[in-house]
């Protein structure tokens, strides 16, 4: 169940902050990953739509390539920056991410929000905003290269 | 040990020269929606240039779980952020530039 | 290594300053927030590395509460903003 491991997370969090080893020290921790896990299940009861995040392998796989993608954007945008006079085509579109499930649309969106140049705007159902420094990317970004690797990865589950 | 100590003085001098290009952006861009991208540099490359060169200078012990903690911390965080910074404007109703152009042009023609 | 380590620090002090007078000087209330949000980040960046200068990484707990802080504060502040009728 997810509230156990949650409580795994939060007791290596506690255990990472403190460092001490002591009986009196993990008991006051013990006390509070309790209280934490509490205010999580009392939260569930709030939350309409509870989503699993798949970790794991998948996203290890897929770090390597959203890192590429960063330094690769980064270098972009850093000589647009010192060029001068500053040139610049920014450029809004509307992206449709059918072929991703609902799940990983959000990871989709923040993929693109974190590479540099590219900046999600808006989410709404399967419609995304993306605001780009080049129009050229956009371009890129509509081809869904991006949008296939996040498939080839996790795969049409549902 | 040296050869560790010239690859991160590399990785740490590269990331601090990514963050003062954002710098420069965010005063040399035009307009909100740009601004925002040259701060989403900062964010992103040099974070990862600045914590992975710190990395390399610890000794492997809880030290080196803290900052990849912070690391994926802030990689998770910082879109987030800039998202519902973005979103937020684009609702309290800012235009892009090229929106702008256009509102100009309906007004004067 | 201390010397690259005081060239960081103070490269990112630059950043951070400049970071603080684009919140100071700015033409709307969107401009400031992306100046205190790199203020922000930078900190925690700051923290770390002034850790690593002064040989005392007991500042990474610093710079870890930090960016919690941070965060819930950004949050807190687009909250405050936040107009939730979409875009025609």
């Amino acid at each position: 169940m997810y509230l156990i491991k949650w409580a795994i997370l939060l007791s290596m969090f506690w255990l990472l902050l403190s460092g001490y080893i002591q009986p009196l020290l993990l008991s006051f921790g013990a006390a509070s990953v309790a209280v934490v896990l509490l205010i999580i299940k009392r939260m569930d009861d709030i939350d309409k739509e509870p989503f699993q995040t798949g970790t794991g392998r998948q996203i290890i796989q897929y770090l390597p390539y959203l890192t590429g993608q960063i330094i690769l954007s980064s270098i972009q945008v850093t000589k647009l920056i010192w060029r001068s006079p500053v040139k610049l085509e920014p450029a809004t579109a509307k992206i449709k991410a059918k072929d991703l499930p609902r799940d990983k649309r959000v990871l989709y969106a923040n993929s693109i929000t974190l590479t540099p140049g590219t900046l999600t705007v808006d989410l709404v159902d399967d419609e995304l905003t993306v605001h780009a420094l080049q129009g050229s990317s956009v371009d890129e970004l509509a081809e869904g290269n991006m949008e296939r690797k996040i498939d080839s990865i996790w795969g049409n589950k549902k | 040990m040296l050869f560790l100590d010239v690859i991160s003085s590399i990785l740490l001098i590269s990331g601090v020269f990514f963050g003062l290009s954002g710098a420069i952006g965010i005063f040399k861009f035009p307009d909100f929606f740009t601004r925002i991208h040259a701060a989403s540099i900062t964010d992103s490359i040099a974070t990862i240039l600045i914590v992975g060169g710190l990395l390399l200078q610890t000794s492997f012990d809880l030290n080196t779980v803290k900052l990849i903690f912070i690391l994926v911390f802030l990689m998770i965080t910082s879109p987030t952020a800039s998202h519902a910074l973005a979103k937020s404007a684009r609702h309290g109703g800012l235009l892009t530039m090229a929106e702008a152009k256009e509102k100009k042009q309906e007004k004067t023609g | 290594m201390t010397t690259v380590f005081a060239v960081v620090c103070i490269a990112i002090l630059v950043v951070m300053a400049i970071a603080l007078a684009r919140a100071f000087i700015a033409p709307t209330v969107y401009d400031r927030i992306i100046g205190i949000n790199m203020f922000g980040t930078k900190t925690v960046l700051f923290i770390a590395a002034v850790g690593f200068l002064m040989g005392r990484p007991e500042f990474l707990d610093i710079a870890i509460v930090y960016a919690l802080i941070n965060f819930i504060g950004m949050v807190a502040v687009l909250r405050f903003f936040e107009d939730t009728t979409p875009v025609k």
